[in-house]
């Protein structure tokens, strides 16, 4: 036991959690720390360069003069910063009524994605009807059904729903219907459901708890991380669609920006363009950064059960 | 409060396994029962039939008078206490503790009334806006049973609910369960496999082996007239010496004789005893005691002697038994009989 205490090069002992693969007392020998150091610095700034790089760019010529943009792209601000490309994006191409749309858009199919993904997965992992091990499989081979096969017969549904009538094309609903109808979400979901622990269903079954309120306030309350990562898929899946929106909604007014900002792109000054790519970024980007601590942290089972 | 009735209750799982079989016992009202036996025997098995959790395969369960086979386990009035503990994470202990009441929609003032009281007897009134993983392990026990007794039902169910305790603190929660049922007065079926813990805790044992009651009876009972050789050697420890009663020359082929170590004398018989030599094997020392393993022939017999009874290892002694200490056993089915004539 003391042995796990024992540090060479009498340092201060590092607390096991901290620790990484490479043991503390390997970090000791110089040609680890150079070589292993050097290697994560380089990989540290590939990483920045190419991931952050396109984003930190596009921030810059955002509020860069165009004609700077032009000649010398790479250059940081030769003729100052000009401000009114931001404005002239909100006013001349309306980017806030987009946005608004694209925001409209992402949260009725966040919406549906979760309604269904959840009510799914719950009906198959814990209520277990009789034929649920069928419905299972049959959901599991939907996943191997590419996306582009179904386009053609999904978009002819849309414009002639059956049963219903009337059409659903330039409806947001042709959006929000089809994207809660993912499989993989609900298995996902049923996984994650699976490996809940039964005795806290049985717990809350014996007090009184149906299915309904078990649902709501034992398994929804217990599955925040999954619902973090289900609403991460859905949200950027939904933002950065461009095919299926452009070809259901053909009325440019109810268009989301990830369909308007290539149609516009021709007449808008590259500028005021890049402006409006910049704030259809920021979106997502913020909320990821504010949501990810509540939803990326750990499972939240702690304490629950013993042994 | 209510009595619980076991009517010829079986359970077969869907692959096949028979993990009760034709269980008829009665509960009576504000009665500790035990369940105890062996791992596998079907203690939660058939504790969860009363629960509601599992479904009756032939038989009858009635709490009170209402045979309970299709009712669900929200109607039953009883509560239950899990082995994990299985708190509600999300929720602090006064939301545990309330969560079922709140479900039956009590009023504010009863809740709160009733999650104090329990806080109070628990000794939990410190931790009740604590989530269960800011708990130790003892509190979270704590909490379980606290979640049991708010719902003041008619029966509590405990699944081995001190098996994840330490020693010390599972001989103090003990004291503490039973105190506790004791005041309540609500009747309680209890599942363990420990034979101390079933001996120090029940007004009353079922003892269980392989889906069979073996023996219904009061601690004493079970001590002093085991019905077979299995509850024999299971209670009590350490466990009693069956013997066939012929090594002995106590009796014919087809019996066996058992008797408890602390029933061994060390020395020649008197007084119509029957003695055995034996070689010494082990001798324990327990401060009060000494546990003495010996060998009669091949067979391994244990004896409980007083700290003054000194032993050689590996030599031999003379030991007796009085007659009235020893239980005969049919040697072919195991069952309690008469002793020879
Ligand atoms: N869901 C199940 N399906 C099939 N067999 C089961 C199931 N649950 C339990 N069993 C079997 O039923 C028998 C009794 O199990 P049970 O859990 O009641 O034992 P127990 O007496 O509580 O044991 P322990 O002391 O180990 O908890 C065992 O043989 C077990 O393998
Ligand atoms: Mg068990």
């Amino acid at each position: 036991m003391t042995s796990l205490r024992i540090r060479r090069g009498g340092r201060a002992p590092v607390p096991e959690a901290t620790q990484g693969l490479v043991l503390h007392s390997d970090w000791q020998r110089p040609s680890v720390r150079w070589g292993l150091g050097g290697a994560q610095l380089l990989l540290l700034v590939l990483l920045v360069v190419g991931g952050l790089g396109p984003i930190l760019w596009l921030a810059k010529s955002a509020i860069t003069p165009t004609q700077d943009t032009l000649i010398k792209p790479i250059a940081v601000f030769p003729h100052g910063v000009d401000l009114s490309n931001l404005s002239n994006a909100w006013t001349q191409v309306d980017v806030g009524r987009y946005l608004l749309n694209t925001i409209e858009i992402a949260a009725g199919s966040w919406l549906s994605q979760i309604i269904v993904s959840t009510t799914g997965a719950y009906a198959l992992s814990v209520l277990r009807p009789k034929w649920g091990s069928l419905i299972m499989g049959a959901l599991l081979t939907t996943l191997f059904v590419p996306s582009v096969v179904l386009l053609v017969p999904l978009y002819i549904e849309v414009v002639h729903p059956p049963l219903i009538g009337g059409s659903y094309v330039n409806s947001y609903w042709a959006i929000w219907l089809p994207a809660g109808a993912s499989a993989f979400n609900v298995v996902l979901m049923k996984r994650f459901f699976d490996n809940l622990p039964r005795e806290i269903f049985e717990a809350a079954r014996i007090d009184g708890a149906g299915p309904l309120r078990l649902f709501i306030s034992v398994v929804l309350p217990m599955s925040k991380p999954i619902l973090g990562v289900v609403s991460i898929f859905a949200v950027l899946a939904s933002w950065k669609d461009f095919l299926w929106p452009l070809l259901v909604l053909t009325d440019a007014s109810k268009q989301p920006l990830s369909v308007r900002l290539p149609t516009i792109q021709g007449q808008t000054d590259l500028g005021v363009f890049l402006a409006a790519m910049l704030i259809a970024c920021l979106v997502p980007i913020v909320g990821f950064l504010v949501f990810q601590r509540s939803f990326l942290r750990g499972s939240g089972l702690g304490g629950a059960l013993k042994g | 409060m209510a009595a619980i009735r076991f009517n010829g209750v079986s359970k077969v799982y869907a692959d096949g396994t028979c993990a009760v079989e034709a269980l008829d016992l009665e509960i009576g009202e504000g009665e500790f029962m035990v369940f105890v036996g062996p791992s596998g025997c079907g203690k939660t098995t058939a504790l969860r039939m009363v629960a509601g959790l599992e479904q009756i395969s032939g038989g009858e369960i009635l709490i009170g008078e209402r045979a309970v086979n299709d009712v669900s386990p929200k109607d039953r009035d009883i509560a239950m206490v899990f082995q994990n503990y299985a708190l509600y994470p999300h929720m602090t202990v006064a939301q545990n503790l309330a969560f079922g009441l709140k479900l039956r929609s009590l009023g504010r003032a009863e809740i709160d009334r009733r999650v104090r009281d329990a806080a109070a007897a628990l000794d939990l009134q410190d931790h009740l806006e604590r989530k269960p993983k800011a708990l130790s392990g003892g509190q979270r026990q704590r909490v379980a049973l606290g979640r049991a007794i708010v719902r003041e039902p008619a029966a509590f169910l405990m699944d081995e609910p001190l098996s994840n305790l330490d020693a010390a603190l599972r001989v103090q929660t003990r004291a503490e369960i039973l105190g506790l049922q004791k005041r309540l007065g609500t009747t309680t079926i209890y599942v363990t496999h420990d034979q101390v813990e079933a001996m120090t805790m029940g007004d009353r044992i079922a003892v269980m082996r392989r889906g069979v009651l073996q023996q219904l009876g009061t601690p004493e009972e079970l001590y002093t007239r085991p019905a077979n050789t299995f509850v024999a050697t299971f209670i009590g420890s350490p466990a009693m010496n069956v013997l066939p009663a012929a090594a002995l020359g106590i009796g014919p082929d087809s019996l066996l004789a058992g008797f408890r170590p602390e029933h061994v004398a060390l020395g020649p018989a008197a007084d119509g005893h029957f003695s055995f030599e034996a070689t010494v094997e082990v001798v324990e020392y327990l401060g009060d005691e000494r546990i003495a393993h010996l060998r009669l022939g091949e067979r391994p017999l244990v004896a409980k002697l007083a700290v003054e009874q000194q032993l050689e290892r590996g030599s031999t002694a003379t030991f007796s038994v009085a007659p009235r200490s020893t239980i005969f056993f049919d040697a072919r089915t195991g069952a309690a009989s008469g002793a020879p004539v």
